[in-house]
């Protein structure tokens, strides 16, 4: 089963996002913060990770940088607000492969993370 | 309105929790909401009166909010407050974004749509279906009902034989999982579809009826008409709010062509160098004395009608020649004539303008005398519109205090002396004493300090 860690300082994300991964076969986890993606990331060695960009305390970016100095080839996908792209290049030298804006079309969010999925199941 | 409506009964614990809400709304600022009186709403409605009482107020207080958001919550929030389902949300047309975004979601934990957080485009089946209205199939009253819908894929046989409608029901079943919606109920506009009214389940579990699906309907209906109303209206602020901004915009320009032109009439005569400048300035100060009285009441726009005359009282001048205007000594009597028509060339420059009427009459008669012995026409007194009145007063100061070809420059006291001198003959007195009450309030002499 597949492995995703949702990362959103909104509860209510964090719950949608849960049930909709877990309706769709999916282990899911949840954090409210960088620090405690991180130690989720340590324990349960997520297969992709949802990451939002825009977060209290500790960001997207930073949360991302730290998750590069645990983990090289977790597979992270950023979740953007549309005024956020130019951000998008700092990601994706992070070793960010794909983003997703908000308001998200749950069906796009959906391929972008089974094509990511696939990837995984290729390699 | 009906009477018997307004009977309160059972518990409004509910109804103060909106009611305090709209209170907070009041106080937002940015809210544009009208204040409203004290109405009461029941409980989960069970007798068909009760549901129209419950729409009655609902499109009551609909009316009062004039942003299509505030007016969504407000829906929200009262049905997620007397209704008992386990979630309300509500989906909105963003033409910016050519989508619909959930603008306001209440309910359960877990039960709840993240704000902000999906948007559906014409192409998720759901506002597909209702957008194109192919729902006489799925829904016979165009509302989708989830349990109606799943009924409809046991019937296999015929469902075999229409593929296409097979796989639609069940992508829309899939839509309403994802929204975990019982109910959608479709907002239309006029034929738009510009939003969609998202139900979850009764707490009590029980099954929504007939009648229950036709009332969601009214109040989609009535809802709609009023967010339509509300964007409307917030369309038109925004046209409002542009032509506004370009009118400022046209303004400005037009303001710094008057500056420009003024600068160039300033920069062909070395000896009144700053002149236009400083007479405005002056201008402005005595102006300040006489504010509020009638004569000034009487303009359309007083200040600007001052601002623009004192800029260009002198731009008659362009049509003098060179050798008039810069000549070293004093001049003839045929050159002082020519001169003396700067006020007119002046008021003849600004006629094609329409809209600077006022203006052209301010500059004409800047150089009349209240004794009626200035020119071009001799106007008398009160004849002479008030603002060439006061330029000519302030015109007069900055002429003594600066340097002519043909004399010296004098003390603001002596300037002020003639000033005095000189009210009732040449100049209006009432002028003459907003000039001298400025003078002495330090606003004239400190501008003075300037050259």
């Amino acid at each position: 089963m597949t492995k995703i860690l949702v990362v959103d300082d909104e509860i209510d994300v964090c719950d949608f996002v849960k049930h909709f991964f877990e309706e769709r076969n999916f282990r899911t986890f949840t954090a409210l913060s960088g620090e405690e993606a991180l130690r989720i990331l340590k324990k349960e060695k997520p297969d992709i990770i949802l990451l939002d960009i825009r977060m209290q305390e500790m960001d997207g970016i930073e949360t991302l940088k730290r998750i590069r100095k645990i983990d090289k080839d977790v597979k992270v996908i950023m979740v953007t607000a549309v005024d956020d792209q130019d951000k998008m290049k700092i990601c994706r030298t992070l070793g960010a492969s794909k983003y997703v804006t908000k308001p998200l079309v749950l069906e796009e969010l959906e391929k972008v993370v089974s094509s990511h999925v696939k990837k995984d199941e290729n390699a | 309105m009906h009477k018997g409506f307004n009977r309160t009964q059972g518990e409004p614990k509910g109804w103060f929790k909106v009611q305090q809400w709209l209170v907070d709304k009041l106080n937002d600022t940015e809210g544009a909401l009208i204040p409203m009186g004290s109405e009461n709403m029941q409980k989960w409605p069970k007798a068909e009166k009760d549901y129209q009482l419950f729409l009655e107020n609902a499109s009551r207080l609909m009316i009062r909010f004039r942003k299509p958001e505030h007016l969504i919550k407000m829906i929200v929030r009262i049905i997620d407050d007397q209704l008992g389902i386990t979630h309300t949300a509500i989906l909105l047309y963003k033409e910016q974004k050519n989508a619909f975004v959930l603008i306001d979601s209440k309910g359960e934990g877990g039960a709840k749509i993240p704000i902000g957080f999906i948007r559906m485009t014409f192409e998720n089946p759901l506002i597909n279906i209702f957008n194109e209205r192919k729902n006489y199939i799925i829904s016979e009253n165009g509302v989708l009902a989830y349990e109606h819908i799943a009924s409809l894929l046991k019937n296999k046989e015929s469902l075999a034989k229409h593929e296409e409608l097979a796989s639609l029901i069940e992508l829309v079943l899939r839509q309403m999982d994802l929204l975990k919606a019982n109910l959608c109920i479709p907002l239309y506009s006029k034929k738009d579809l510009i939003g969609v009214l998202i139900l979850g389940d009764k707490v009590s579990k029980e099954k929504f009826t007939r009648q229950e699906i036709g009332f969601f309907m009214t109040l989609a209906n009535d809802a709609a008409m009023a967010i339509s109303n509300a964007q409307l209206i917030q369309n038109l602020q925004g046209r409002v709010d542009e032509i506004k901004d370009l009118y400022i915009r046209e303004h400005r320009i037009f303001i710094h062509t008057a500056i420009a032109l003024a600068t160039a009439i300033d920069a062909r005569d070395p000896y009144t160098h700053g002149h236009t400048e400083r007479v405005m300035e002056y201008c402005f100060a005595a102006a300040d004395e006489l504010e509020g009285i009638p004569e000034v009441l009487a303009y359309k726009n007083f200040k600007e009608t001052l601002h623009i005359s004192t800029l260009l009282h002198d731009v008659g001048k362009i049509g003098i020649p060179d050798t008039i205007l810069n000549k070293n000594g004093k001049l003839m009597k045929k050159e002082f004539e020519k001169i003396k028509e700067h006020p007119v060339i002046g008021a003849a420059i600004l006629a094609p303008i329409k809209e600077l009427g006022d203006v052209a009459r301010e500059i004409k008669y800047h150089q009349e005398r209240y004794d009626g012995k200035g020119y071009p026409e001799g106007l008398k007194g009160g004849e002479i519109p008030l603002i060439a009145r006061i330029i000519a007063v302030c015109d007069a100061f900055d002429a003594i205090v600066t340097d002519r070809p043909y004399r010296q420059r004098r003390t603001p006291e002596t300037a002020i002396q003639i000033i005095r001198q000189q009210s009732g003959t040449q100049f209006d007195p009432l002028t003459v004493s907003a000039f001298l009450l400025a003078y002495e309030k330090g606003k004239i002499l400190s501008n003075n300090k300037k050259h």
